[in-house]
């Protein structure tokens, strides 16, 4: 969460960092994770250093396992490697994850090839859509990485993706592919990542895929499993989140991104990559409802109201405990299988297709009323007199209203811009010109 | 008005909150510049916006604090259609933003035009804002003559600012500030509009330890 300024003026503010950081302070007790809250907000902060100092013995246990694995890969069965993936604390190193991974997706070695050079790539028609997401990528790579390093990597990333996307033309850049690419690009390197990319990219199976499409909507689809989870976990929370009316768009970022987008601790990052890489495609939506769950206390805490929700949701605090998350959705998928949720999903949808086609009625009605009889309306107060209709049906007070709201709306505009009214005119000499 | 006159019936104090939507293509600058207003910066390390974002400040406006919040969306096409829907409910004011050397930005205007219109918000408060006017040459930049005209078109204001130049963090204030007003003096619909439909944010505040300024170092709830 964001920084505490006790100078702040603004109350609620600090009515709701308040409640939060009394939650997170409490969260962090319970976690023997160091945090600092005010280190979240600034890119700067991104955390890539992992903590050797107080390793727990499980996890020195398991590195040995994992480097005498690595010693003679081909012995090792796949479900060996998924198992260190899954269990806890993941591949625990980048050294590991990066031998480790291309197997966990069925990558050979023949697969990694050079990539071809960013100019060869730079007529695409999405060329553009990604450089401008991947220039805007900084808070992803290691702080203090030497400039010229950073460019190089951040071309890397550009050619990464278009290269993908020029393999199968039919699958569409989106933002936040960017954020997988990069976890991909930083642990396993260039030629690597490419067919690593492509296997999360195509295919049936591939997790990638459905973000991939002309709409969003299968993308939608899926994440509405989310809800039907929590509710199968805890009734009292879904009904919240429900009467919140916050839908579930705080969590597109983190499936869309597998949380690389939305995590400021790059080993928590990598750490939830070890996982996915080896489970059910929608997996990631069983981890977004166990970070709910998770945070229910918070949630409950929240006003319930849309924006709060959303806003309190949307940003990830530093401490959350990755391990029992996992273990979580683990629980929450084996007990509730997607085919079990099915109906669960199709009547949510049906609720949100009613109160789409609800809203449209209104729309058509409110458009009816002005067309109907809104000749002494203005163009800028017909919307307020369509509303002032519906809710004061045939009241003569609602169009004067709308009247004397217009008239004050142009005052006062013109009181708090007499600058730009000025500028217009001053401008408007060759304008009214292009107009005649 | 007074801290008291905002207590409520229950005893909880509420203030008036208006949704304003801000619109435009990738890059254009939406991010810096409800940034910019509700922190008072330049977001240095911008990111893409996946879905959308909230950011939000409070204004005082004839002696009442207004709850300004803002919704700053993605824009890749792609977010749009199914996905940012939901946002446009309860949506009071709109913001378009292009990036004033990128023409095709400019263009874009009327189809971010016309979802505003197919959501039933061609009648709200609306303005244009070209940004990145401390980008490029006078020659380079579209000439805002062009762009009133499209303004004028649809009888919104034009403003054209940066989001970079602290120079023009006043401009931008007003950006948000003219919306304020217009929401505002409409206020008696408002108020209706406001009972009339479930769900509407109207947020209550305990706990209130001084009052708000209308501007100047307000913090941003969310980022
Ligand atoms: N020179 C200049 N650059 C700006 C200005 N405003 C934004 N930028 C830069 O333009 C790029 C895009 O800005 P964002 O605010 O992230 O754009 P956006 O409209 O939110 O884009 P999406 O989230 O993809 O829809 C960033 O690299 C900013 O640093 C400005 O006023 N002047
Ligand atoms: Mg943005």
């Amino acid at each position: 969460m964001e920084t505490i300024n006790p100078d702040s003026e603004l109350d609620e503010t600090c009515n709701v960092n308040g409640d939060c950081t009394l939650l997170m302070k409490n969260q962090s007790m319970d976690l023997n994770h160091a945090k600092n809250i005010d280190d979240i907000s600034t890119p700067s902060e991104l955390k890539f250093d992992e903590d050797f100092e107080f390793e727990d013995p499980d996890v020195t246990a398991k590195r040995k396992e994992i480097e005498k694995c690595l010693e003679n890969p081909n012995l090792v069965n796949l479900e060996q490697w998924q198992s260190f993936a899954k269990s806890k604390g993941g591949l625990i190193a980048d050294e590991y994850r990066r031998r480790i991974w291309p197997m966990l997706v069925g990558v050979t070695q023949d697969e990694m090839t050079d990539p071809p050079s960013l100019d060869e790539l730079s007529t695409h028609i999405e060329y553009n859509q990604v450089e401008l997401d991947v220039k805007r990528s900084l808070k992803r790579f290691p702080p203090g990485i030497p400039y010229e390093q950073r460019v190089a990597l951040q071309d890397q990333l550009t050619v990464l993706i278009l290269r993908v996307i020029i393999e199968y033309p039919h699958l569409k850049y989106y933002q936040g592919y960017h954020d997988v690419a990069i976890t991909l690009l930083l642990v396993c390197g260039d030629r690597a990542s490419f067919p690593l990319l492509c296997r999360l990219s195509y295919g049936p199976k591939a997790p990638l895929a459905p973000f991939m499409q002309a709409t969003m909507q299968p993308t939608q689809h899926l994440l509405n499993y989310m809800l039907p989870v929590i509710r199968r976990a805890d009734d009292k929370l879904a009904d919240y989140l429900d009467k919140a009316g916050v839908g579930t768009m705080f969590a597109l970022p983190w499936y869309l991104t597998w949380f690389g987008h939305s995590l400021n601790r790059y080993s928590d990052v990598v750490r939830l990559y070890d996982y996915f890489l080896c489970a059910a495609p929608l997996f990631p939506v069983y981890v977004t409802a166990a970070l709910v769950l998770q945070r229910a206390p918070e949630v409950f805490a929240c006003e319930c109201d849309m924006a709060m929700m959303h806003c309190l949701l949307s940003r990830l605090p530093d401490d959350l405990p990755f391990e029992d998350i996992l273990v979580t959705a683990k629980k929450l998928y084996d007990e509730n299988d997607p085919t079990d949720l099915e109906g669960e999903v199709a009547a949510l949808e049906r609720r949100e297709e009613e109160a789409r086609r609800l809203d449209e009625e209104r729309l058509r009605q409110r458009r009816a009323v002005r067309a109907g009889g809104g000749r002494g309306a203005g163009r800028g107060a017909g919307r307020g007199g369509g509303r002032a209709w519906r809710l004061l049906p045939r009241s003569p007070f609602a169009r004067g209203a709308v009247l004397a709201a217009a008239a004050a709306l142009l005052a006062v505009y013109a009181y708090y811009r007499p600058d730009l009214f000025t500028r217009k005119r001053a401008d408007g000499a060759d304008f009214e010109g292009l107009l005649e | 008005m007074t801290e008291s006159t905002n207590e409520h019936i229950g005893g909880l104090k509420q203030k008036k909150v208006f949704k304003i939507i801000v619109l435009g293509d990738s890059g254009v600058g939406k991010t810096c510049l409800t940034y910019r207003f509700c922190e008072g910066q330049f977001l240095d390390k911008s990111e893409a916006t996946i879905g959308v974002d909230f950011r939000e400040r409070t204004v005082r406006i004839c002696n009442e604090d207004i709850k300004l919040q803002l919704w700053d969306t993605a824009g890749q096409e792609r977010f749009r259609k199914s996905m940012v829907q939901h946002y446009y409910r309860n949506v009071h004011a709109v913001v378009i933003v292009y990036d004033v050397t990128k023409p095709e930005t400019f263009h874009s205007i009327a189809s971010w035009m016309q979802e505003v219109e197919s959501h039933g918000l061609s009648g709200s408060p609306r303005v244009l804002v070209g940004n990145k006017c401390d980008c490029g040459t006078p020659e380079s930049r579209l000439a805002t003559a062009y762009a009133q005209r499209l303004a004028d078109k649809h009888g919104m204001p034009l403003f054209e600012t940066s989001a970079l130049l602290d120079s023009e963090y006043d401009n931008v204030e007003s950006i948000f500030m003219t919306l304020a007003h217009k929401l505002y003096s409409k206020q008696p619909l408002r108020v209706i509009s406001v009972e009339g439909e479930p769900g509407y944010g109207v947020v209550t505040l305990p706990r209130q330890r001084r009052p708000p300024k209308s501007s100047g170092t307000d913090k941003c709830l969310c980022s």
